[in-house]
């Protein structure tokens, strides 16, 4: 007995040293660019790789290049809604108002006007960013937050959704068929944004995810960032010690739907037709919005993270059982279990493991009380609020955040 | 191109108009009853509450297709299965949660909008059912009455009586309004809030249950109504106030209006762009709802 304990103990250091190392290796200022080069490298070598073999079957019996661009179309448009939603707490339920004009907007240019996807894009974006100028001007010069400003966005996007089936010129209810290229004088290829293939649309939604990943980063990592944070954790204090706290979260918005436009397009570029239930229903505001809140609100790595474990663990569900409506069960039930078990998503995962290890360990040593786990942010290691950001959130319309234990007092 | 109806009808035309609306004013009122008093009480906007009208609608079908009873014994069936599945639910994942999590609840919510509606699916698919009813209609001097909306609107009004009367006379209803006004002071004197909150969310569900069982007597349902009844019950619970049960009634009577006069003088369906487009000016306007205040519940 006395041998199996020590040898538990020595475990349990062992395991708290690697917490420590994994938190410390985490708060380098090089922690963030080489997890996400990694990332990115795992990423682009994934379905050249699908012949590997896993389990005994190949890597392509578990994913289909079709469900990695899914993957990826969700991601980018989660880590968009991640910008206003994850960084300043302002939950939106909405953004399926700017993803389906990001889709419909250069299917209908193109189709009318022979204008290139490309070009529709960009003009999909600026729709959706003035769309949410709109929606943001209205209800922050109102002062609407909280559950209210997620029931205005829901109200802005399900409006679209009727203008669009009551409009026939758009298609109407029944929609209509993606152009072929020739509609708009292209050969297929990159510049007409269609493929013949499945995996070129698979690097062009990881270009997408890229950038728009960027960018979120850039913001974070910025003085805005700052800012959307503060607002996230105390909008009073934040507005009291001079933050102007309406026009950092119209930023926010703005920006959010104009790349959640993007991930609009891509879904209408690769898809054969388009409808307005399936881009701007109330279902797609939860699929923008899951993968962000199951990998980590707030964080670059968590809408990624998020999508790939929803809809790989979903498609998985699917296959090996056979019906279809399992997907959807394993997508609430992940959904639950990360609410309920690891708020901070899955992104805070390998730390808490080893945390979970290491505490007997620490409480023998008691020398001085550790921070929480620093995976759960990824900003600027110099500071210290910033590490702090994970678990100080107050409840107040910011989901998945925070410890629940932390409020039960 | 838009064909519009004359904007002056006859007197008989508005009269039918007027008790359509009202028919169907009523259960978009009985939908939303639940969604403001667990709001009232918790502070959670309930987005499973779609759902759960959708498990009442296929217990009825259930009693009268399957076990070929009369529909009228889904009613309570729906209710109690229901009020059962509400507690269990605050019991197991919203109360761990604690006070302040708001957000997380909602989550909660969510993931049991998808896990019901998908287990639905699994189990009565997804082909759109109909109840055979045998439903007539009673006509009354030019204005016609579907006898299936006239059961609802009984069984509606007859049910929120009740509530109301448990809410205002009952000791434990007065325990539950308390609550909704203050929770910690409701603690203070002595009220035990996590019971209140399983009654409320086991009241709440159960409500919704009643109300996706008389959906069946008005029109066929798939296991996807209940999204379509949650986006109203939404507009209808924020026009009236979150919380405010007299806001319910109110709001459910306004958007059954504008969703009956609208189709009649509108084409397509733009009574929704209509009735989203009040909805969005009411809550700029005035965020706490035509008939929300300081008092709630």
């Amino acid at each position: 007995m006395p041998d199996r304990s020590r040898s538990l103990a020595r475990l349990q250091r062992r395991a708290g040293r690697l917490a420590e190392t994994l938190g410390d290796w985490r708060g380098r200022w090089y922690a963030t660019p080489v997890l996400g080069v990694g990332l990115l490298v795992g990423l682009v070598v994934l379905p050249l790789s699908l012949d590997v073999p896993v389990f005994g079957t190949r890597l392509g019996a578990l994913v289909s290049p079709n469900i990695l661009v899914v993957a990826l179309l969700w991601a980018t448009a989660a880590q968009s809604w991640n910008i206003v939603s994850g960084f300043s707490g302002q939950f939106s339920f909405g953004h399926a108002a700017f993803f389906g004009l990001g889709a419909y907007v250069p299917l209908v240019l193109s189709r009318e006007f022979a204008v290139n996807p490309w070009l529709g894009m960009l003009a999909g974006s600026l729709l959706a960013a003035v769309y949410a100028l709109c929606i943001g001007g209205l209800s922050f010069r109102y002062d609407v937050g909280g559950s209210y400003f997620a029931l205005v966005t829901l109200a802005f996007a399900e409006l679209l959704l009727y203008l669009f089936i009551n409009v026939d010129q758009l298609g109407g209810a029944s929609g209509f068929v993606k152009p072929f290229p020739d509609a708009y004088g292209a050969e297929y290829g990159l510049l007409a944004f269609q493929f013949r293939e499945t995996v070129p649309y698979y690097y062009v939604a990881l270009g997408l995810l890229l950038v728009v990943s960027l960018v979120a980063l850039a913001i974070k990592r910025s003085r805005i960032g700052l800012y959307l944070f503060a607002i996230r954790d105390d909008e009073a204090a934040a507005s009291a010690v001079g933050v102007p706290t309406i026009r950092y979260k119209l930023f926010a918005l703005v920006v959010s739907a104009f790349f959640t436009a993007w991930a609009g397009t891509l879904w209408s570029m690769y898809f054969v037709s388009i409808r307005p239930r399936v881009v701007f229903g109330l279902l797609v505001n939860l699929d923008i919005l899951l993968p962000a809140v199951v990998g980590g609100l707030g964080t670059i790595f968590g809408p990624i993270v998020g999508s790939l474990l929803l809809t790989v663990a979903s498609e998985v569900a699917r296959e090996s059982v056979g019906i279809p409506e399992l997907q959807d069960v394993v997508y609430g039930v992940v959904l639950l279990l990360v609410v309920l078990r690891t708020p901070g998503g899955v992104v805070t995962w390998p730390s808490r493991v080893a945390e979970a290890l290491a505490i007997p360990q620490r409480e023998s040593e008691s020398e001085e009380p550790r921070g929480p786990p620093p995976a759960a942010t990824e900003g600027p290691p110099t500071q210290g609020v910033d590490e702090r950001r994970a678990e100080s959130d107050g409840g107040r319309g910011d989901p998945a955040a925070g410890d629940p234990s932390e409020h039960d007092g | 191109m838009l064909t519009l109806q004359p904007l002056l009808v006859g007197p008989a035309v508005f009269a039918q108009l007027l008790v359509l609306g009202v028919l169907l004013g009523s259960i978009y009122a009985f939908v939303s009853l639940g969604l403001t008093i667990i709001f009232g009480v918790m502070e959670v906007v309930n987005v499973a509450h779609g759902a759960f009208t959708v498990v009442g609608m296929y217990v009825v079908w259930l009693v009268a297709a399957r076990l070929e009873l009369s529909p009228f014994l889904g009613i309570p069936l729906a209710a109690v299965l229901l009020f059962g599945i509400g507690v269990l639910m605050q019991r197991t994942t919203l109360a761990p949660l604690g006070e302040e999590a708001q957000g997380n609840k909602f989550l909660v919510t969510v993931a049991f909008l998808i896990i019901i509606i998908a287990l639905v699916e699994m189990t009565f698919t997804a082909t759109p059912r109909q109840l055979s009813t045998g439903f007539g209609s009673w006509g009354f001097a030019d204005v016609y009455v579907p006898e299936g909306e006239l059961y609802a609107l009984l069984v509606a009004a007859a049910t929120s009586a009740v509530v109301w009367t448990f809410l205002h006379r009952t000791h434990t209803g007065r325990a539950i309004r308390g609550t909704a006004d203050n929770r910690q002071n409701a603690a203070y004197v002595g009220i035990d809030v996590r019971r209140i909150d399983y009654l409320t969310f086991g009241l709440g569900a159960a409500l919704a249950g009643l109300a996706g069982a008389l959906i069946t007597f008005v029109q066929p349902f798939d296991p996807y109504l209940g999204n379509a009844y949650l986006t109203v019950a939404f507009v209808v619970v924020v026009l009236g106030g979150l919380g405010s049960i007299r806001g319910a009634v109110l709001g459910g009577l306004l958007v059954g209006m504008i969703r009956v006069f609208g189709a009649f003088y509108l084409p397509g369906s733009y009574y929704n762009v209509l009735i989203l487009l009040v909805f969005i000016a009411v809550l700029l306007v005035k965020p706490t709802g035509l008939f929300g205040g300081p008092t709630r519940a």
